[in-house]
């Protein structure tokens, strides 16, 4: 399963494949344009998905119930504000080198998933806080920025693959 | 137009560096407002601390009419939107305000609810919890503070009037002030906060674009325009130089265009060697 997935990272086919049939080639490289695309989707909706959440942030969390008093008292403390705005400057900080790291090796997998995640996370945080109001617009821009240049990358290296995938299928072709 | 070398170039380093920017910019922003209003509140306790004692030794010989002079003369100053006392019932007992006289406050308005939220009204709280932000019926942006005036000794064993020593709180000081001066301010931070970050957005941009055409786009104009020469067959030594990637590149294409030329001269020449020698032998 790793390998396959490495392989799948890799831009261009294996050396071996040139062994294969045509029709096989011509199989694996639909495959291939088929999977390359699916990343840039995936990005579209993990942005999509990220923006409800902001949505749901904007507006407080209104739509969820308010916390008990027993939920508050099994989670204890809400963390120092301060302490979430360092962890938050951190986090983005260390994502963005991340997703330059990946654009310098020219993968093509995408990789935002686990950022919905950190950034609810922050989103939570700050409610818990009660202080998402005045701290939602720097969890929103660093989600946008990231989740941007995650996007841009992916696009960027899936786009170049496809066309290199399709001038393959077009010598196949003739 | 995301295909071109200089956005793709540009864009990731724009967006990296602006998107962090702003992000930094806010947190810091969200934090200098949290102090100056944590400062504002601070000023607005000793206030109403120092209007508390002032008018201590009146509230003890029951002297209402100096009483009232105070809280009119303190109410009148400038930036300061509402004073008034009112007495452990929630009664307003003085006022800034002459309509406010005699009537009940409301205990589950902001700036009440936070010790009378429960079954028994809390007795002591921060000073932050003790504020509130509001607009006022004049619109004007209020931030108020509420300080429990305190029983002791003096007022539980006074000759003029009588309060039972278990009584912790006598009543209660409010005062409120326009929050005009801290707007303003948080304003013209907010104004140079954005300066700031179109100024690091041009930096950014501009500075990557200027390197990229004066060290990549333009040599590489360059390499292309010679290569197009290089192919109609005029040959020259006139390919960009300063960068030793593109100059070796040039150099190459010189090189070639050479080679191929030599090659093509070589094949005319047999050509016509051929022609001569078929002629002789014809």
């Amino acid at each position: 399963m790793f390998l396959r997935r490495k392989q799948k990272d890799t831009q261009p086919l294996a050396r071996g494949e040139s062994v294969l049939s045509p029709d096989v080639r011509r199989q694996k490289i639909q495959d291939r344009i088929h999977y390359l695309k699916q990343q840039i989707y995936y990005s579209k909706w993990c942005m999509t998905l990220f923006f409800l959440i902001s949505f749901g942030a904007a507006v407080n969390f209104r739509f969820l119930p308010p916390i008990s008093e027993q939920a508050k008292h099994l989670l204890g403390e809400a963390p120092p504000p301060t302490l979430i705005s360092v962890g938050l400057i951190v986090y983005a900080f260390s994502a963005l080198i991340l997703i330059l790291g990946r654009m310098n090796t020219g993968s093509v997998r995408f990789r935002g998933w686990s950022h919905i995640g950190y950034l609810s996370a922050f989103y939570l945080f700050y409610y818990y806080t009660g202080l998402l109001r005045g701290n939602f617009w720097s969890v929103f821009i660093a989600g946008l920025t990231i989740l941007g240049l995650e996007g841009y990358r992916v696009w960027s290296a899936c786009s170049e693959s496809i066309k290199k995938e399709k001038e393959i299928l077009a010598i196949l072709d003739k | 137009m995301f295909n071109h070398f200089a956005s793709k170039a540009i864009v990731p380093v724009a967006l990296s560096i602006t998107g962090f920017v702003i992000v930094c910019v806010l947190i810091l922003y969200s934090s200098i407002k949290v102090d100056f209003l944590r400062d504002a509140v601070r000023q607005e306790t000793s206030l109403a601390r120092t209007v508390v004692s002032a008018i201590r030794y009146n509230m003890m010989t029951e002297d209402r009419e100096s009483l009232d002079h105070i809280i009119n003369s303190i109410g009148a100053q400038k930036g300061i939107e509402h004073l008034r006392i009112f007495n452990k019932e929630g009664v307003v007992m003085f006022s800034s305000e002459p309509g406010e006289l005699k009537r009940v406050v409301d205990k589950t308005t902001a700036g009440c609810i936070e010790c009378h939220s429960g079954s028994k009204p809390t007795v002591r709280l921060g000073s932050m919890q003790l504020a509130r932000r509001f607009v006022n019926a004049r619109n004007h942006n209020v931030l108020a503070i509420t300080s429990p005036i305190y029983n002791d000794a003096h007022c539980s064993a006074g000759d003029c009037h009588f309060h039972p020593p278990h009584q912790k709180v006598l009543g209660t000081l409010d005062i409120g002030l326009s929050t005009e001066s801290l707007d303003r301010r948080l304003l013209s931070l907010r104004w140079k906060m954005v300066f700031f970050c179109i100024m690091v957005l041009i930096l950014s941009v501009g500075g990557v674009s200027a390197l990229l055409k004066r060290n990549l786009l333009t040599p590489i104009n360059q390499l292309i325009e010679y290569a197009k020469k290089v192919s109609a067959n005029n040959l020259d030594k006139d390919f960009p130089k300063g960068i030793s990637e593109i100059e070796t590149l040039g150099q190459m294409y010189f090189d070639l265009a050479r080679e191929k030329k030599c090659a093509e001269t070589k094949l005319i020449n047999i050509k016509k060697a051929d022609n001569m020698s078929g002629r002789k032998g014809g």
